[in-house]
């Protein structure tokens, strides 16, 4: 265990000094993110001062459900860096080197690079929208809404996490998902932008059952905000972000760990 | 009980069948069609603690897959591999902690950082001790002579010094068995013969088990003392070194400059190999045909300006062996 922790420091410390390298460059990409990201966000913003509420939330309303997303991702991409490049990994075959070392695989994957600056960008911009939001939109901040925003984060990093391990997976046998990702990840985040109710049934089937992003910001938020739109969903479903982000990620691990064989007994 | 013991090991990939141009691409995407490639094919052989062996074969005759199963990355189809007390494919965290790998195209140091940080990675890693760890360090810095980089980025390096450096790399563990797969490819002469002394040395000082594949005879020459020739999935060579020349009988080679341009009549049990109308070469059985022979009819008949007596290099044995079935010895 002790032994363990102390690879994780050498890991990071490792990471931490191969980003510092490129100073400069360092910076200016959490800059870039936070920038990027923060359009998308402008959009809503003078759309909203137009139309003032969307099915009934406020723009600090949808600032509160956007932030989530970025919160949660800034999360996972620290763990998950690894993942996000395992395509690349496989097919130059650095993946051989991770089966070489006496250690878990997935362990390793994890944490031979942490992305620190798409996680500072992402999770800087979601903490930004949560700082302006959070006290304008009528959430008595008790012990009880924390901790339960406490495991919704949890949750949604989880669920996320599951999805980009299932990706990362499919790898080992297709050698390259990049569109795989734009198609199921980055096309329904879109989406997950604004309240799910204003889409038609198909949408919302897909975020809560398929890419199930509604669990990642739109329940959570309801569960604090109970905004009227909530009735045409189960109550129970502002409950399940944590049941959800852990069997999604038992499933994805499960899936992963029978991959493994598949490479093994497959070879290039 | 051997060190390594492998038997009857066997391995065979799906490859896709692909046909070319856009119709062919359609039929992929709709109806794949695989072959199967048997890439090894029974292979059984048994290596002793402290051996240098040599793993030779043409692209794509088995040799990495060989590796690749020995060093646990892939299952066998069928037969066994015990190593020591492990069967690598199925102990993988235990067994790795005592084998070393070295790819000669794939570095596994940071390439961003200086060696060392690499090598402080490395010892987390395989939870080095660090009297061990320093012990190592000092002795291979010394012995590769990398006190000149050892605090420069990898991406500084020149190829032969981030050759030594991986090589270090892979070895600061202390592994019982280390595997190289071509460790010298793409260095130049003086840092291949820096390579092979450092190898050699280790060897005898701590009886590392060696066990080599590439493409360079000369490698295998002077490190190894024992040969494994893998042709098309199958082994048809396993034994000494020097056993391989006497494998193709005492071949014996005449090089042969004439003076004008000269036809030569067949000769009994020689063959003749035509470089230019001015220069052939004769080869044939030591133990057949006798060279003084050879040559006093050679000198009588034709106008020979230049003769020289070759035993032919094993690369060239090889190649002939690759030609030919199986020949165990």
């Amino acid at each position: 265990m002790n032994d363990t922790l102390h690879l994780m420091t050498v890991y990071s410390k490792t990471t931490a000094r191969a980003w510092f390298q490129y100073r400069v460059d360092a910076v200016l990409r959490s800059l870039a993110v936070f920038a990027r990201e923060s359009t998308g966000i402008i959009v809503i913003y003078f759309t909203l001062l137009k139309f003032n509420s969307l099915n009934g939330w406020n723009i600090y309303e949808l600032l509160f459900l956007y932030s989530l997303i970025f919160l949660t991702y800034g999360i996972m991409i620290i763990f998950f860096t690894g993942l996000r490049d395992f395509g690349n990994m496989v097919r130059e075959g650095s993946f051989d080197r991770f089966v070489l070392r006496p250690r878990g695989i997935l362990f390793q994957i994890i944490f031979v690079n942490s992305d620190w600056f798409a996680a500072i960008g992402h999770g800087g911009l979601g903490i930004t929208l949560f700082l302006i939001s959070a006290g304008k939109v009528g959430v008595h901040w008790n012990i009880y809404n924390a901790l339960y925003y406490l495991f919704a984060v949890i949750g949604g990093v989880l669920i996320q996490g599951a999805v980009f391990l299932f990706i990362a997976t499919l790898n080992i046998y297709l050698i390259e998902t990049g569109s795989i990702k734009e198609l199921l990840y980055w096309n329904v985040r879109k989406f997950a932008g604004y309240p799910i109710s204003i889409f038609n049934k198909g949408v919302q089937f897909l975020m809560i059952y398929i890419m199930p992003y509604a669990f990642v910001n739109y329940f959570p938020a309801q569960f604090l905000l109970r905004k009227e739109d909530m009735s045409q969903y189960p109550e129970i479903y502002l409950y399940l972000t944590p049941i959800v982000g852990v069997g999604m990620y038992l499933l994805a691990y499960a899936f992963w760990l029978y991959s493994l064989k598949y490479y093994k007994s497959s070879g290039n | 009980m051997s060190f390594i013991e492998v038997n009857n090991l066997s391995k065979a990939y799906r490859i896709s069948k692909r046909k070319s141009g856009i119709p062919g691409m359609v039929a992929n995407l709709i109806a794949p069609k695989y072959e199967r490639k048997e890439a090894v094919r029974d292979i059984s052989f048994s290596i002793e603690k402290g051996e240098m062996v040599g793993f030779v074969g043409p692209n794509g005759a088995g040799k990495s897959t060989t590796i690749k199963m020995l060093s646990g990355i892939l299952y066998p189809d069928s037969g066994s591999i015990k190593v020591g007390e492990f069967v690598p494919y199925k102990q993988r965290k235990k067994y790795v902690g005592n084998i070393g790998v070295v790819f000669g195209q794939k570095s596994q140091l940071q390439w961003d950082l200086p060696v060392e940080d690499s090598f402080e990675l490395l010892k987390a890693i395989y939870s080095i001790p660090d009297d061990v760890y320093r012990k190592n360090v000092d002795r291979f810095t010394e012995m590769l002579d990398m006190s000149g980089f050892i605090n420069q980025p990898v991406r500084q390096l020149s190829l032969g010094q981030r050759m030594r450096a991986d090589i270090a790399s892979s070895l600061l563990h202390s592994p019982e068995i280390v595997f190289f797969d071509e460790p010298t490819i793409g260095v130049d002469v003086v840092g291949k013969e820096a390579i092979r002394k450092f190898i050699r040395e280790l060897n005898r000082e701590d009886k590392v088990t060696m066990i080599f594949t590439t493409h360079d005879m000369q490698d295998i020459e002077k490190t190894c003392n024992r040969l494994v020739v893998i042709n098309d999935g199958t082994l048809i060579y396993d034994g000494e070194l020097n056993g391989i020349r006497s494998l193709n009988g005492e071949a014996r080679l005449l090089d042969v400059f004439f003076s004008e341009d000269t036809a030569v009549a067949p000769i009994k049990n020689v063959q003749i190999i035509d470089i230019d109308n001015r220069h052939r070469q004769f080869v044939f059985d030591g133990q057949k045909v006798m060279i003084n022979d050879l040559m006093s009819e050679l000198l009588k008949k034709y106008n020979v300006k230049d003769i020289n007596i070759a035993e032919p290099d094993i690369e060239s044995i090889i190649r002939k062996i690759y030609n030919r079935e199986k020949v165990l010895a």
